[in-house]
C-alpha cells in the first residue's frame, strides 16, 4: 500500500545538506533499533563477505563418517546427513541470500524508479503502467514469485528476477506517488516555466525528492526479498543443489528434525536475524528520514 | 484341439503352476480373528484419480486396487495366477485363450458380472490403457456365454498370460455401463473387497468393507493382489500425508494406525515403541541412474566402464537410504527362479585407481558429466550427490541438474544433450519378473539411444532381448535374461546402485500387514480397545 | 456513491484483463511435461507421446490461447491434466478449506494485531510497548514454513496437543476442524499479526494526539470512553484498507503452509500443480485467487468510501 504523502523536503543549497546529512547519521546513529538492526546485519554480512576466511571447510564436501555431528567445537554448527559442514553451508548461503536479496534491490531501485517516475510525470502513461502494476499486484506474491520461477526454472538468477517483477510494481507505486507531489511544487513548476526538459526535471528537481521513501521502501524490500527467496528454495525453485542456500538447508534437513534438529533450526534462526536486522534497519531509515510513512508494503 | 490350463508348456519351467488351480485344500481358509475397526493409512503420494486404466502412479494403485479386480494377477512370489477366471485354457496353437469367469461376483453397485463386462473392460483398456501393447498381439475377444470370455490372438505369443497378469495397470474388470468414461475419469465400482465411501483429492480417500464380497475359493488366504481376500475392517482411510515428519508423528500419536514409507532416520526410535511395528519392505526397488549414450562422455564404452569401477556402492546407497538398503547385484532378487549373477564383476567396484586408468585410456579430457536428479524422490537426490562427489575424486567434471520429477523424465525424453545419467528407481517392473525388467532398455526406443537408435542402440542386448522375450522354453529365455544382464553390466546400459527397503509401520494393535506392491489391507486385522 | 461503484468496476476490469493475460502466458513458459505425469512413473517415451497427444498439447501457442479465452467465456477455466476434472469445479471445492484457514488465521491476526497495537500505543515508551513491538519485529521476520515444523515438532509431535497434519471440515466436526487448523493458521497470521501491531500502534498514536480526543479528554471523559469509543473508530479505517493486504498475504502463503500440514486446500492444490505442470490448474487458480483478490479490494473500497465519503471525490 503505497502512502500518498510524502516529505516535501525543499532543494536545499550544498552546505545545508551536508549539514542535513550530518544530523541524519546522528539521528540514526541514536536509534537504538537502526543500531540493533545494523548490528545483526553487519554480522550476517561479515559471515557472508569473509565465508572463506571464516571456515576452511568446503560446503559441499561430503563425508560419510561425519554424518550427524551434532554442533561442537570442530562443527561449529554440526554437520548434515552428507557429512558436510553446516557452518561453511550457512555462511556461503549466507552469502547467496544476501546477494540475491541486493540483486532484487538493485533491479527493484532500477526498474521501480523508471515505471514509477513515468507514471508520475507522464500523465499519459500513468493509466496504463498503473493498471499493469495493480495486475501484478493482485496476485499473492509469492504464489506469483512460484509461478515465474516455475515458469522460467529454477535457479537464483531466475529467482531475482521473478521476486524482482513482483516487487518493482510495489516500489514503482511508492516512487510514482512522490514523484505526483513533487511535481505540483512551485520550484518544479518554476523549472518548468524556464523550459527546462523533461528529464533534466526528474532528474535534478523530482527524483531526489524521492529518495527517502524510495531507501525505506528498498530497505524493506532487501528483507522481504531474503525471506521470499528461502521460500522459493524450501521449494526446490532457488538455487540448485549441491549449493548452499538457507531454504536448501532447511529442506534438506526437515526430514531429520527431530535426529539431528540443528540442521533445520540454525538456518532458520540466522533466516530470521536476517530478516529481522533489516526490518530494524528499515524502521530506523523510515523513523528519519521520512518519518510521515507509516504503512509499508 | 485345448489342453486344459492346468498344463502351460511356458509356465512349466516355473515349477508354480499349482498355485494356478489349487483346489481348496485341506489347510484352513483365513477367518479374522476379529472384524471391524476403521484404519487410517498415512499415504505419502497424492492421488489424482482412481482411473486403474488410465492412471499408473503408485498412489493409484495403492488404493484402486482394493476396490478392483482382473481376470489374472500375480500371486506373492510374481508369479501369474487367476482372479476373477475360474479357469482359463489355451489352444495347442496359442492363438486362443478361453477364460471360464468365476460365478456370483457382484459389482459395488449389485449387478452381477458377466463376460458383457469383461469384454466392455478391455475394450476400454484396448482404446485407453496406459499399457494397452498388452493387447497388441489380440485380434479379437467374444463372449458364447455369460461366464466365458474368449480371446484370439493375431500371432501367439507365449508370454501373453504373463503379461495379462501384469499388476503396473491392470485391466480391472468395470460394469459395461461404466467402461465409456474418459481417461481419469472411471466410476471407481469394481468387484474388491472393499468399496468406495469418499473421495477427497489431496485430502484422502475412504474405502469400506463390501458385504457381498466373496472370496476365491481356490485359496485359503491372500496371496499377492489375489487369493482368499477378506475385508475384516469395517473401513480404511487413506489419507495423503506428503511430509514423511507428519506422517511419523501421526503414527506415533495414534493419528494414523498405519503409513508407508518411513523415514530410516526414524526408525531406530520408532523401534523402540511398542506401540509400533516397523514393517521393512526389502528390494522395493532398484535405486538405478540410467546413462543417454548420445551425449559425450557417456557415449564412450571406457568411460562408462570407468564410472562404474570408481562407485562405492554402499556409500551411495547408506547416504541415500539412510540404511535402508541391500547392495546384492542382480536385476532380479535371487528368490526367482531366473536369478543370474552375470555381469557382477562390473558392480560395486569401488576401485578409484582402475576408474583412473579407465578414463586415460579412454581420452577423457574433463567433458561435462550431468547427473539428472530430481527432489521429489529424496533418496535419487542423495544418490546424485554422493555420486557426483565420487566422480569428482576421480578428476570427472560433474554438474548436479536438479528438476522436479516429472520435468526430468521430460528432459531425458526430449533433450540428449540435456544429460548423461538419469537417476530412478526401477520397481513395478522389477517386480513383474525377468520379462519386464528391461523394459526401459527394449528397442525399438530404448531410454539410452531415444533419437538415434541405428547409431548408439546396442545390438548385442537387443538380440539377447528379443531372445527373452519370444523364445519357447523357459530355460531359453533365462539364458536369455542373464545374457541380457551380463551386457548391460558390461557395456553400461544401466548403472544399478542396490535394492532400496521401503519401511512401512502399524500401531501394533494393527496385525497381519504385509505390504505387497501396495499397502494391502484386506486380511489386516485390528485388535480393538475393549 | 453509485458513479463511484461503477467508476471502481471500470478500472478492475482492465487489470482483470491483464491479470488474465499473464497468468496464461506465465505458464507457457514452464519446460517441463505434464504428459509425463499423466503417464505415470513407469511409463515409456511411448505411452508419454501418446498422452501428449490425447491432451492437445501439441497445439501452438496462439491456438492454446485463444481456445483458452473462448472457454473463459464461458466460464470453463479448462480440465485439470492430472486430476481429469474441471479447474473450476476442483478449485471451487478446495477454496472453502484455504478460505476456512484463511478466515481463522485473520481473526487471530485482527484480534491479536490490534489488541497488542493498541496496548502498545497506550503504554508508550514502557517496556509493555517494547516488549509488545520487539514480539512484532520477530513476528515479521520469522520465516512462516520454518516456523510451520517448530510448531509441528513442539506441539504435534513433542507435546502432542494438536495434529500434525490434516484437515477435518468444520460442518462435520467443529472441534476437530479448530484442532486441524490452529498450527496452520498460527503459521500463517505471524507475519500479519506483526504487521498488524505496528500499524495498529502507529495509526493509534496519531489519533491520540488528534484534537477531539485532547478535547474529549479534557471534557473529562474516563479514558476508557475516550480510548473505546472515539480513538478505536477512527483507528479501525486503516485497519480496513489493510484487510484486502493481509488476507492477499495470508493467500499467499497458504502454499508452503498447506503442504507441509497436508491441507487439500487451494495453496496445496497450486504447490503440486505447479510442480506436476498442470498448466489448467496453474493458469486457472491464479486466475481465480486474484480475481477474488480484486473484488475483495473493490468491495473495501467501496466500504471504505460508504464510511468515509470524502474518498469518493479522490478521483484516482
Amino acid at each position: 500500500m503505497a502512502t500518498e504523502a510524502s516529505t516535501a523536503a525543499v532543494t536545499a543549497t550544498v552546505p545545508q545538506r551536508r549539514r542535513r546529512k550530518a544530523t541524519v547519521w546522528h539521528r540514526l546513529l541514536r536509534h537504538r533499533l537502526f543500531v540493533t538492526g545494523m548490528f545483526l546485519f553487519t554480522l550476517v554480512a561479515i559471515g557472508a563477505i569473509f565465508a572463506d576466511v571464516l571456515t576452511t571447510a568446503d560446503p559441499q564436501k561430503m563425508s560419510v563418517r561425519t554424518r550427524f555431528e551434532p554442533p561442537s567445537l570442530s562443527y561449529i554448527f554440526g554437520t548434515d546427513n552428507f557429512g558436510r559442514s553446516q557452518w561453511a553451508r550457512v555462511l556461503y548461503g549466507a552469502q547467496l541470500s544476501l546477494m540475491i536479496g541486493l540483486g532484487v534491490v538493485v533491479l527493484n531501485a532500477i526498474f521501480g524508479t523508471l515505471v514509477g517516475a513515468l507514471a508520475g510525470y507522464f500523465r499519459s502513461l500513468d493509466n496504463i503502467l498503473m493498471r499493469i502494476a495493480d495486475a501484478f499486484m493482485a496476485f499473492p506474491v509469492i504464489l506469483l514469485a512460484i509461478g515465474i520461477t516455475a515458469a522460467l526454472g529454477p535457479g537464483s538468477i531466475n529467482a531475482v528476477i521473478a521476486l524482482a517483477a513482483v516487487y518493482t510494481p510495489r516500489t514503482a507505486r511508492i516512487v510514482r506517488a512522490s514523484v505526483l507531489v513533487a511535481r505540483e511544487m512551485e520550484y518544479v513548476q518554476a523549472a518548468k516555466a524556464c523550459g527546462a526538459g523533461d528529464w533534466r526535471i526528474l532528474r535534478r528537481h523530482i527524483l531526489p525528492n524521492c529518495m527517502a521513501p524510495l531507501i525505506v521502501q528498498l530497505t524493506f524490500i532487501f528483507a522481504y526479498a531474503v525471506l521470499s527467496e528461502a521460500v522459493l528454495s524450501f521449494l526446490g525453485l532457488g538455487a540448485q543443489p549441491p549449493i548452499p542456500t538457507w531454504g536448501n538447508i532447511i529442506s534438506e534437513g526437515r526430514q531429520y528434525i527431530r535426529e539431528a534438529p540443528w540442521i533445520t533450526l540454525i538456518p532458520g534462526i540466522v533466516l530470521a536475524a536476517t530478516v529481522l536486522g533489516l526490518n530494524l534497519l528499515g524502521d530506523g531509515l523510515r523513523d528519519v528520514l521520512d518519518p510521515r510513512l507509516k504503512v509499508q508494503q | 484341439m485345448q489342453s486344459p490350463w492346468t498344463r502351460p508348456f511356458w509356465l512349466v519351467g516355473l515349477g508354480l503352476a499349482s498355485l494356478l488351480t489349487a483346489p481348496a485344500a485341506m489347510a484352513e481358509t483365513f477367518t479374522c480373528p476379529e472384524t471391524g475397526g476403521d484404519l487410517v493409512f498415512g499415504q505419502e503420494a497424492k492421488v489424482n484419480s482412481l482411473d486403474m486404466h488410465a492412471s499408473s502412479t503408485i498412489s493409484t494403485r495403492n488404493i484402486a486396487m482394493h476396490l478392483f479386480e482382473a481376470l489374472m494377477t500375480r500371486d506373492e512370489n510374481n508369479n501369474p495366477i487367476l482372479e476373477l477366471a475360474e479357469s482359463v485354457t489355451t489352444s495347442d496353437d496359442g492363438l486362443t485363450y478361453t477364460f471360464t469367469l468365476r460365478d456370483g461376483i457382484t459389482f459395488h453397485d449389485g449387478s452381477a458380472m458377466t463376460s458383457a463386462d469383461v469384454a466392455a473392460s478391455f475394450a476400454r483398456y484396448n482404446e485407453l490403457g496406459i499399457e494397452r501393447t498388452i493387447l497388441a498381439n489380440v485380434d479379437r475377444w467374444e463372449t458364447p456365454d455369460d461366464l466365458t470370455f474368449v480371446i484370439h490372438m493375431s500371432v501367439a505369443q507365449p508370454t501373453f498370460l504373463e503379461d495379462l497378469s501384469s499388476f503396473s495397470v491392470p485391466i480391472v474388470i468395470v460394469p459395461e455401463e461404466n467402461a465409456g468414461a474418459d481417461p481419469l475419469e472411471l466410476e471407481p465400482v469394481g468387484t474388491g473387497p472393499f468399496k468406495l465411501v469418499e473421495f477427497i483429492p489431496d485430502s484422502h480417500v475412504k474405502v469400506e468393507r463390501f458385504e457381498e464380497y466373496v472370496p476365491n475359493a481356490a485359496y485359503e488366504d491372500r496371496t499377492g493382489f489375489g487369493g482368499y481376500k477378506v475385508a475384516c475392517l469395517d473401513t480404511v482411510t487413506f489419507r495423503i500425508v506428503t511430509e514423511p515428519g507428519s506422517r511419523v508423528a501421526g503414527l506415533e500419536t495414534g493419528e494414523l494406525q498405519a503409513v508407508e514409507d518411513v523415514p530410516q532416520a526414524s526408525v531406530e526410535r520408532l523401534n523402540a515403541n511398542p506401540d509400533i511395528a516397523i514393517v521393512p519392505y526389502e528390494n522395493f526397488w532398484i535405486h538405478i541412474a540410467t546413462p543417454n549414450f548420445e551425449r559425450p562422455p557417456t557415449d564412450n564404452p571406457l568411460v562408462r566402464r570407468a564410472i562404474a569401477a570408481a562407485l562405492d556402492m554402499d556409500e551411495i546407497m547408506l547416504v541415500a537410504t539412510d540404511g535402508a538398503y541391500n547392495t546384492n547385484f542382480g536385476f532380479q532378487t535371487s528368490n526367482r527362479k531366473v536369478y543370474s549373477d552375470a555381469g557382477s564383476e562390473f558392480f560395486n567396484v569401488n576401485d578409484p585407481e582402475l576408474a583412473k586408468k579407465l578414463l586415460e585410456e579412454a581420452g577423457y579430457a574433463g567433458e561435462e558429466l550431468v547427473l539428472l536428479t530430481n527432489r521429489d524422490y529424496t533418496t535419487m537426490y542423495n544418490a546424485a550427490l554422493v555420486m557426483a562427489e565420487q566422480l569428482q575424486d576421480i578428476g570427472m567434471n560433474v554438474r548436479l541438474e536438479v528438476q522436479d520429477w516429472p520435468a526430468t523424465i521430460a528432459t531425458r525424453n526430449e533433450n540428449p544433450d540435456a544429460w548423461n545419467y538419469h537417476f530412478t528407481g526401477w520397481g513395478t517392473n522389477t517386480s513383474l519378473g525377468y520379462l519386464a525388467v528391461f523394459k526401459f532398455l527394449a528397442p525399438p526406443r530404448a531410454i539410452y539411444a531415444l533419437f538415434d537408435p541405428d547409431t548408439y542402440g546396442d545390438p548385442v542386448f537387443n538380440e539377447a532381448y528379443q531372445d527373452m522375450v519370444s523364445l519357447d522354453t523357459f530355460e531359453g529365455r533365462a539364458e536369455a535374461f542373464a545374457r541380457a544382464q551380463h551386457r548391460v553390466m558390461e557395456h553400461g546400459l544401466a548403472l544399478p546402485f542396490g535394492w532400496l527397503t521401503k519401511n512401512q509401520a502399524t500401531r501394533s494393535n494393527v496385525h497381519n500387514f504385509v505390504p505387497f506392491r501396495i499397502p494391502r489391507m484386506y486380511n489386516v486385522w485390528m485388535e480393538q480397545a475393549s | 456513491m453509485i458513479a463511484y461503484v461503477i467508476r471502481r468496476l471500470l478500472y478492475v476490469i482492465p487489470v482483470l484483463f491483464i491479470v488474465s493475460l499473464i497468468s496464461f502466458s506465465l505458464m507457457q513458459l514452464v519446460p517441463g511435461d505434464p504428459a509425463v505425469v499423466v503417464a505415470g512413473l513407469s511409463a515409456t517415451p511411448d505411452e508419454v507421446e501418446r498422452v501428449r497427444e490425447q491432451l492437445g498439447l501439441n497445439e501452438p501457442f496462439y491456438i492454446q490461447l485463444l481456445s483458452w479465452y473462448g472457454n473463459l467465456l464461458q466460464g470453463d477455466l479448462g480440465t485439470s491434466f492430472l486430476l481429469g476434472r474441471p479447474v473450476v469445479e476442483v478449485t471451487v471445492e478446495r477454496l472453502p478449506v484455504s478460505l476456512s484457514i484463511a478466515l481463522y488465521a485473520l481473526v487471530l491476526t485482527l484480534v491479536f494485531g490490534i489488541v497488542l497495537g493498541i496496548i502498545a500505543a497506550l503504554r508508550q515508551n514502557t517496556w509493555v510497548d517494547q516488549a509488545v513491538m520487539t514480539a512484532a519485529l520477530i513476528g515479521v521476520s520469522l520465516p512462516n514454513f520454518w516456523l510451520g515444523l517448530i510448531l509441528i515438532v513442539v506441539f504435534a509431535v513433542h507435546l502432542g496437543w494438536l495434529p500434525s497434519g490434516g484437515y477435518v471440515d468444520f460442518r462435520e466436526d467443529p472441534w476437530a476442524w479448530l484442532r486441524a487448523t490452529t498450527l496452520p493458521a498460527i503459521s500463517l497470521a505471524m507475519l500479519q499479526m506483526g504487521l498488524l501491531a505496528r500499524i495498529t500502534r502507529s495509526t493509534m498514536l496519531e489519533v491520540l494526539r488528534q484534537d477531539y480526543i485532547r478535547t474529549a479528554r479534557a471534557k473529562g471523559l474516563p479514558e476508557h470512553v475516550v480510548v473505546g469509543k472515539h480513538a478505536l473508530k477512527n483507528v479501525m479505517i486503516p485497519v480496513i484498507t489493510v484487510i484486502g493486504i493481509i488476507f492477499s498475504l495470508l493467500l499467499s502463503g497458504s502454499v508452503v503452509i498447506e503442504t507441509i500440514f497436508s491441507i487439500p486446500g487451494v495453496g496445496s492444490l497450486l504447490g503440486s500443480a505447479i510442480l506436476r505442470r498442470d498448466y489448467p490448474v496453474i493458469q486457472g487458480g491464479l486466475l481465480l485467487v486474484a480475481t477474488m483478490l480484486l473484488l475483495l479490494n473493490l468491495l473495501v473500497d467501496v466500504l471504505y468510501a460508504y464510511f468515509d465519503p470524502r474518498v469518493r471525490y479522490d478521483g484516482d
